[in-house]
């Protein structure tokens, strides 16, 4: 273990959560009245908005495909989301690669080719952010894209696994992604199984990463089943 | 038997062609959240966007009227397009216009037939799926918001809706109310007191009529859910 | 929700009427929600209508400005967020964006709602105030929604303690804070004066100006956009902005108990 912290004890991480336990995840639909449809999440310590605007044609022109609708998504934390020091404001270099790899998830599972020649935009604000907002703000920002009423083939779920000593765990928070040994985003399509976002650092061997892909397999119908609610419950009294 | 469904969900485990339903190794999954009906193998829409269909009608704003052709924002991805044949009358930008559409081209464009200027008056834009719900069963809803309130009404399938004269901030009022809590029971009645409509002689209304509008438009269905 | 043109916005305002029923000096509602991000030293969100703004506020160590050497500083962004409005785009500040930070800058700064005096830690060490707006749904007058929300924010502001060259974050102390500002903020079409405009009556509008003051004086003001005010406008919206300030100072007394 990197560092100084002991972050299991007991078989118990700092927050009292065994290794394969999820932070409580809240979620509800249409907070932001000028989107088509928006999602905002509770994830632990977590604060996102996710919101889409679109299908609107696609602006400048020469960004349009005239055979499907391009997906324009920018991920972004907040100056003031951290519980340290001020951030700086902008898009830096892991803004732009997460809203990269947020953006191919979503282009994997709209029906892009509904709608030749326009753009749908996801923007994901992360207002409070306490580790895995990557994953939180996928989770969200797919809440968000089954509310606007844009066909998508399934609705993804993202969660984060990695490694605390020899221990796999799920779902990292803050002060676990700063000290552990590996940490590994994905994101998975529930009906089929597909990974659609996968990424990871640090060091597992091939049994701990069979073992953490199986903590996010199993948390994912937690997740889902979260998603699933917070879209049926805005019609139901 | 009807159920809210939510992208994903397997809708039967034979391949059916159903709208906003795809098919994957023999079994049709939803792709949009709506409403599935078993028996009718049907899936109605609680949100979504205005996918153009012929004869539907539309309120729309002229954008840009060039020589032989308006263009017409409709409050969908898709430009709405006016060739000069079809149209008797002369438009100018930012006029507001009923029409009805003749067929979605290649290039994603709505090409209109029949238009008509609606003058004076403003548009509203609502959710389009919410646009049956607004209408009502067998047009009750609409009709007795146009009679309470003396205002005068064209619904949009594309979701703007234009009104003119009478009680104008009521009419909307009554419209936002029914998008807002579209998926509620008991709201015919609850409109009618809102715009002190005369009681509508519902029961008067043919069967045969009743049993049409049903099936064309959700807002039984969407009574029914709760 | 409400597509409303030109045309007939103009002809409603011609006959004194508004994009919504209200009257022409009146709010929409107003709501404050204090401290939604914990992280963030000090927090709020403000809802006018369906005007969403969020301030967030960091307090880091910081050297002081070389005029002012004893005295902490702060500064002051706001972000269009995209998702805020159909016309707001990614990309640097707009002019728009940077007048907004600067306007409720200024207010802050001239009603001395910061006692910075009292962020001083040690020669070249003070602590320095990030006040960051986020817009998260445009219905107009963010002027006032951003100062509001900024203002309580920072009346519920903690500060961290330094000691031993560190900052800690744990045990903080309260900003300390010596006034309060709001902001009423008017348009103009035709001869018509408007308190809180929504985003179609701005579009609309041939000039706008925000007045800032606490309850004894004037502390801030800006016009904006190409049409202007008469001495006589001025005057009545100066007294408007007195009467109407009174409701807002309360808004902020109630929920942060200062």
């Amino acid at each position: 273990m990197k560092g100084n912290i002991e972050l299991i004890k007991d078989g118990k991480r700092l927050d009292g959560r065994l290794p394969g336990d999820l932070r409580d995840i809240k979620i509800k639909t249409n907070v932001v009245k000028n989107a088509q449809g928006s999602a905002y999440i509770e994830w632990g310590n977590n604060k996102i908005i996710a919101a889409i605007h679109g299908p609107n044609e696609a602006l400048p022109r020469h960004t349009a495909n005239p055979n499907k609708a391009v997906v324009k998504c920018r991920y972004m934390m907040a100056p003031f989301s951290s519980s340290e020091e001020h951030g700086r404001s902008g898009m830096n270099r892991r803004a732009v690669e997460i809203s990269k790899v947020t953006g191919e998830v979503f282009e994997n599972v709209i029906l892009l080719d509904q709608f030749p020649g326009t753009e749908i935009s996801i923007y994901i604000e992360v207002i409070q952010s306490d580790g895995g907002t990557r994953a939180a703000g996928i989770t969200c920002a797919a809440v968000a894209l089954a509310a606007s009423g844009i066909p998508i083939k399934d609705l993804p779920f993202s969660v984060s696994a990695g490694k605390v000593g020899e221990t796999v765990i799920l779902d990292l928070n803050k002060i676990e992604d700063n000290y552990s040994d590996a940490d590994m985003p994905v994101a998975v399509l529930p009906r089929t199984k597909e990974v659609v976002l996968l990424q990871m650092d640090g060091s597992l061997t091939k049994k701990q990463y069979t073992d953490a892909m199986a903590l996010i397999l199993e948390s994912g119908k937690k997740i889902s089943k979260i998603q699933r609610d917070a879209l049926i419950s805005q019609y139901s009294q | 038997m009807r159920k809210i469904v939510i992208p994903g969900d397997l809708l039967t485990d034979k391949p059916l062609r159903i709208l906003d339903a795809i098919v994957e190794d023999n079994k049709t999954y939803s792709t949009i959240i709506g409403l599935y009906d078993d028996e009718k193998k049907s899936l109605i829409p609680l949100e979504g966007l205005w996918y153009p269909n012929r004869d539907d009608v539309v309120v729309g704003i002229i954008e840009e009227s060039k020589l032989n052709t308006e263009t017409v924002i409709l409050n969908a991805p898709y430009k709405g397009l006016i060739i000069s044949k079809y149209s008797e009358s002369h438009m100018s930008s930012g006029d507001f216009i009923e029409a009805n559409v003749k067929e979605l081209d290649k290039t994603g464009t709505v090409i209109l037939t029949r238009p008509k200027i609606l003058h004076d008056g403003k548009i509203i834009r609502i959710k389009p799926s919410k646009v049956n719900r607004v209408l009502g069963k067998a047009n009750t809803m609409i009709k007795q918001i146009t009679e309470g309130t003396k205002t005068r009404i064209v619904v949009g399938l594309n979701g703007l809706i234009w009104l003119n004269g009478g009680n104008i901030d009521l009419a909307i009022k009554a419209i936002e109310t029914v998008c807002k809590e579209a998926h509620t029971s008991g709201l015919t009645e609850k409109i009618g007191t809102m715009v002190g409509a005369p009681k509508q002689p519902n029961q008067k209304i043919s069967k045969e009529t009743e049993t049409k509008e049903t099936t064309e438009n959700n807002e039984k269905t969407e009574e029914e859910m709760i | 929700m409400q597509l409303i043109t030109n045309k007939f916005l103009k002809e409603r305002f011609a006959l004194g009427k508004r994009d919504d029923d209200r009257d022409p000096m009146t709010y929409r509602d107003i709501k404050l929600t204090l401290n939604e991000i914990p992280n963030a030293e000090g927090s709020a969100i403000v809802e006018i209508g369906n005007t969403k703004v969020l301030t967030g506020v960091k307090v880091d160590l910081s050297e002081p400005m070389s005029d002012t050497p004893n005295d902490g500083n702060m500064t002051t962004s706001a972000e269009l967020l995209p998702m805020a409005d159909d016309n707001y785009d990614v990309g640097p500040p707009t002019p728009f964006g940077v007048e907004l930070a600067r306007v409720v800058d200024r207010a802050i700064r001239a009603a001395g709602v910061i006692d910075t005096e009292k962020l001083f830690i040690e020669e070249g060490k003070v602590w320095g105030v990030f006040v960051d707006m986020y817009i998260l749904n445009n219905d107009g007058n963010l002027f006032d929604a951003g100062l509001l929300a900024s203002v309580a924010a920072l009346l519920s502001c903690k500060v961290p303690k330094y000691e031993n060259e560190t900052v800690i974050r744990e045990a903080m102390g309260k900003l300390p804070t010596k006034n309060i500002t709001t902001s009423c903020t008017f348009a103009k079409f035709a001869d018509n004066l408007l308190l809180d405009p929504t985003a179609n009556e701005e579009a609309l509008a041939e000039s706008r100006v925000t007045i800032g003051n606490d309850e004894e004086v004037i502390r801030s003001m800006q016009k904006g956009m190409s049409g202007s005010f008469s001495m006589k406008d001025l005057d009545q919206l100066i007294d408007v902005t007195f009467e109407k300030s009174k409701t807002l100072r309360q808004i902020l007394k109630n929920n942060t108990g200062d």
